[in-house]
């Protein structure tokens, strides 16, 4: 197989691993590698939340047993960080120093936490939820019956916070116009959603601005917040959700068009011939909006990776997306969205 | 490789002295001038030629004396510089190519270099004897003030005719105070004009009640250099309905340039709640700052194209965000909405896509038809870009098709002695670029005065006995400049953001430098190809070739690589690849690698 086509595939989420089985199927013969900053074969992001209902082994979370990989010829380096892809010479630099040839390159780097510049200093005394290792220093860090403080309150969030409620911690949501990102919600429907989440067991304080974060003090929980009106608010942990931003710094140099992720027909083909994307970390081309836009969820995201590596192998697929964007309120009262769907 | 001719030894105007033998020499050699330009990246980069690993190594070295005057012998504006130079020299930073990390933060640095030196720092400068020529300068802008200095360095009479109050054009009347402090901008433009220069404030030149006519300043003075920047803004053809054409007449818009230049001149500015700036250059972002100071609760800025292909740093739009400002890409103004009160509504924007890249290396923005939306704002600031203006001028001129002067490479105009810099001749650029090109004006202006070229470059080349670098510093973070906490920004328009380096932290970034004046070469005759230096070395910067074409203009050329040892001419150190980590140095075993700093110097002729 010395001259087989060399499929690279940045990001091991659902994107990637949905694109990387998809090359599989239709292209026995090719190379295919699937290059990870995390130091875990591929699991859920949508299933972090289940560390707080037990499930704190890692092998308990991955989506495919270890010998998956092996199985489908799928090279997975691991700890393995994209600094740099240049198009022209289809190499790509990592920052270790090495540097890998592809043939085709699928960028399905997904996206990161958004912290608003504005917190930055702050980010050290912040928890996060963005993988199973922070999902893990999370949990470690709230006691049991601790509280929880969410800023934004995406629905990624959310989803923890349903969560935490339901396991028996109190969670204080600081609801901004983040909170239910990425849906969009009018103003007079905003109301009967908060109220929603007040069923379900979450404290909401709306409309107040967090300006920082402080160290506890003693005897009191790890943190506090300080609101722009002087007011303050104490919790075990700090955790911002205020949407994703689309992981794509590396790609900077690479030729292809950007402008908050990057830019892709409804093929997901970027402005190089060799180069697709998929998932969050792409704004695809959108007829209907007349405009490049985002879509969420593991639905979409799956699909994408999926349409990606059928275009890759020959296809001219177009990526139409999940119908039902809407959130709405279920009958026992509590939220249902169709981005918790997995 | 017709026309070419190879080169198996490397050589410059003389044969390398042994290490440590400390002497210096100078070349004209073009080999030696071309490795210079091609190696050190920065300095070519940088519009004022600063010889920036030069200074680097000077903080290294705790010399922040030394630096500062390095710095100043290129551009006589370091502190302001250091705080609001656009930076080309870290776009090509080789710290920041493929796998080697980020760039150095070359700006800090130069301010540190300012912050740093000693309270009692001494402005060192050679003076030439009295000419006997007098020179009037017009504008007392970055590139007047560069140019004012040069020509007075080389003993001509200067004078700068300024209009406003105050000398430092767009320094003054379009940067921000917490961008770039008066007190900075007072004592460095006091500094670059203390040779004997005379300041005229609030002087027009023109034919009106008051003004002095351009035709009398040549009459009066032997050469005159018009440097008065592009200080009108672009108009945006916006309108808000049958007979408001004139977006400036509708309540609530205005240029950003002429609203920075009203508050900077003392006037008082207010606006809205929801501020909309449509621009995406350092204008747009100061406007946008000011506002958010003056009470805005929400600043949008609005962009034709992406964040990453707007000509600002990357660090002054993670200081507008971090002060609540927002910045949306891909959409262009259509039309104005305007109540009945008369007062703005708000701005119809058209969706863009990304085209193609213009000849300025800009991307292009292509409307998308049927794609209008609104957004509601209380204040528009328009920052599209500025522009020359013309009508001051009494004498003739030929303009080009954009309206600025024609002017020569030496800036002279079509009218004999009469030149024109900066801005002004080459439309809207950056302070750097106008500095760098009001001193090459004042270079052609001595020539022309004098009938001769007084001045050349060369190259300074001095052996170091080793490398003045450990590999260890290849590895340290990119480290990021301290700023106020935000608390301390709101409605204070004077508050400096960026509060500078201390100097733990200049002394670790200037680590980071990898000092590329550094030239290793290996002495061929010594070496016995051991290879060692190759497996040592952590790029592949030492090669193998059969020899090196040198072209035309004398300047080496490509590498000739080889892999067979029956070809190889020479083992070369690609000087393009190589980290100046001395781990070869270190290794040889015949000490037959040695290392020049080599610089360019100016010397008299």
């Amino acid at each position: 197989m010395a001259n087989a086509t060399h499929n690279v595939i940045i990001g091991n989420g659902s994107a990637g691993n949905g694109a990387a089985i998809t090359l599989r199927e239709r292209d026995p013969d090719s190379r295919i590698t699937i290059i990870t900053m995390g130091g875990l074969p591929f699991y859920n992001r949508y299933d972090l939340p289940r560390v707080f209902r037990g499930c704190q082994d890692w092998r308990e979370i991955l989506v495919h047993p270890l010998a998956y990989y092996d199985d489908n010829r799928i090279t997975l380096r691991r700890n393995s960080r994209v600094t740099d892809v240049d198009g022209r010479s289809r190499s790509i630099t990592f920052a270790h120093n090495e540097v890998m040839q592809y043939d085709q390159l699928l960028v399905c780097a997904g996206g990161r936490g958004y912290l608003p510049e504005e917190l930055s200093d702050y980010k050290g005394l912040m928890h996060s939820f963005h993988s199973f290792e922070a999902a893990m220093t999370t949990y470690r860090a709230l006691p049991k019956d601790g509280t929880a403080v969410m800023l934004g309150g995406d629905m990624i969030g959310l989803d923890l916070a349903r969560t935490l409620v339901d396991v028996g911690y109190r969670v204080v949501l600081l609801a901004n116009e983040y909170t239910f990102w990425p849906h969009r919600i009018d103003t007079d429907e905003r109301g009967g959603f908060i109220a929603a989440l007040e069923h379900m067991g979450i404290e909401v304080v709306d409309d107040v601005r967090p300006v920082a974060v402080e160290e506890g003090a003693a005897g009191k929980p790890a943190r506090r917040i300080v609101f722009e009106d002087g007011g303050k608010l104490d919790g075990n942990v700090v955790i911002p959700f205020y949407g994703l931003v689309p992981t794509a710094e590396f790609m900077l140099g690479s030729g292809v068009d950007i402008e908050r992720g990057l830019l892709v027909d409804p093929q997901l083909h970027t402005t190089d011939a060799n180069i697709w994307a998929a998932g969050d970390v792409c704004q695809i081309w959108s007829a209907a909006d007349n405009a490049y836009r985002f879509y969420y969820g593991w639905s979409n995201v799956r699909q994408m990776g999926e349409v990606a590596a059928r275009n890759v192998t020959g296809a001219t697929e177009a990526f139409e997306g999940v119908g039902d964007e809407r959130l709405h309120i279920g009958k026992d009262g509590r939220i249902e969205s169709p981005f918790w769907e997995y | 490789m017709s026309g070419r001719r190879r080169e198996e030894k490397e050589s410059t105007a003389r044969p390398a002295p042994a290490p440590g033998e400390g002497a210096v020499w100078y070349s004209d050699d073009p080999r030696d001038i071309g490795w210079v330009r091609e190696n050190i990246p920065c300095q070519s980069a940088c519009p004022a030629g600063t010889n920036i690993p030069g200074y680097i190594q000077a903080i290294m070295e705790e010399e922040y004396g030394r630096a500062y005057e390095i710095n100043r012998e290129a551009n006589v504006l370091p502190g302001i510089l250091g705080r609001v130079c656009s930076r080309p020299c870290e776009d090509v930073c080789r710290h920041a190519q493929p796998g080697n990390g980020e760039t150095v933060n070359i700006c800090h640095l130069k301010r540190a270099a300012s912050d740093l030196k000693h309270v009692g720092h001494r402005i060192t400068e050679s003076l030439y004897g009295p000419s006997g020529k007098r020179v009037a300068i017009v504008g007392a802008g970055p590139a007047g003030v560069a140019a004012a200095h040069d020509l007075s360095l080389l003993g001509h009479d200067v004078t700068i005719f300024e209009r406003e109050s105050d000398p430092g054009g767009m320094l003054r009347y379009g940067i921000p105070a917490f961008r770039l402090p008066r007190d900075i901008l007072q004592v460095e433009l006091h500094n670059a004009l203390r040779l004997g220069v005379e300041l005229r404030t609030g002087v027009e030149i023109g034919t009106g009640e008051g003004q002095v006519p351009l035709a009398r300043l040549r009459k009066d003075f032997d050469a005159v250099l018009l440097s008065t920047g592009s200080m009108a803004p672009v108009t945006l053809p916006l309108n808000a309905g049958p007979g408001k054409d004139d977006p400036e007449s509708i309540e609530g818009v205005e240029y950003g340039l002429y609203w920075l230049m009203g508050s900077h001149r003392g006037e008082t500015k207010s606006v809205g709640r929801r501020v909309a700036v449509v621009g995406a250059g350092f204008t747009a972002l100061d406007c946008a700052r000011v506002a958010r100071r003056l009470g805005a609760e929400e600043v949008t800025i609005h962009i034709r194209t992406a964040e990453e292909y707007i000509p600002v740093t990357k660090d002054e739009i993670f200081e507008c965000k971090r002060e609540g400002i927002r910045i949306k890409g891909l959409r262009s103004p259509s039309q104005l909405s305007v109540g009945d009160d008369g007062r703005l509504r708000g701005v119809e924007f058209v969706q863009n896509r990304l085209g193609g890249w213009r000849d300025n290396g800009r991307r292009q923005a292509i409307p998308i038809e049927g794609s209008e939306f609104f957004e509601p704002c209380d204040t528009l600031l328009i920052a599209i870009g500025q522009r020359t203006v013309n009508d001051y001028l009494d004498v003739k001129l030929e303009l080009d098709r954009w309206g600025s002067v024609k002017a020569a490479e030496s800036g002279h105009t079509s009218k004999k002695g009469v030149f024109a810099a900066g801005d002004y001749v080459t439309g809207p650029t950056t302070i750097i670029e106008a500095v760098g090109n009001g001193r090459r004006i004042a270079a052609g202006i001595d020539t022309w005065l004098m009938g001769r070229q007084r001045r050349r470059q060369v190259v300074r080349i001095e052996p170091v006995a080793g490398p003045p670098r450990e590999r260890s510093f290849d590895f340290i973070e990119r480290q990021h400049m301290p700023t106020a906490a935000l608390g301390e920004r709101s409605r204070d328009l004077e508050n400096e953001v960026e509060t500078g380096y201390d100097e733990a932290l200049a002394a670790t970034e200037s680590k980071r430098c990898y000092l590329c004046n550094l030239k290793y070469q290996i002495d061929v005759d010594n070496c016995i190809y051991c290879r060692a230096c190759i497996e040592v070395a952590p790029k592949n910067c030492i090669k193998l070739v059969e020899g090196i074409e040198i072209r035309e203009d004398g300047t080496y050329g490509k590498l000739v690589e080889t892999s067979e040892w029956d070809e190889v001419g020479a083992i070369w150190i690609d000087n393009n690849e190589c980290i100046r980590c001395g781990a070869c140095f270190m290794v040889c075993p015949t000490k037959c690698i040695s290392i020049t700093r080599n610089e360019f110097v100016t010397q008299d002729i």
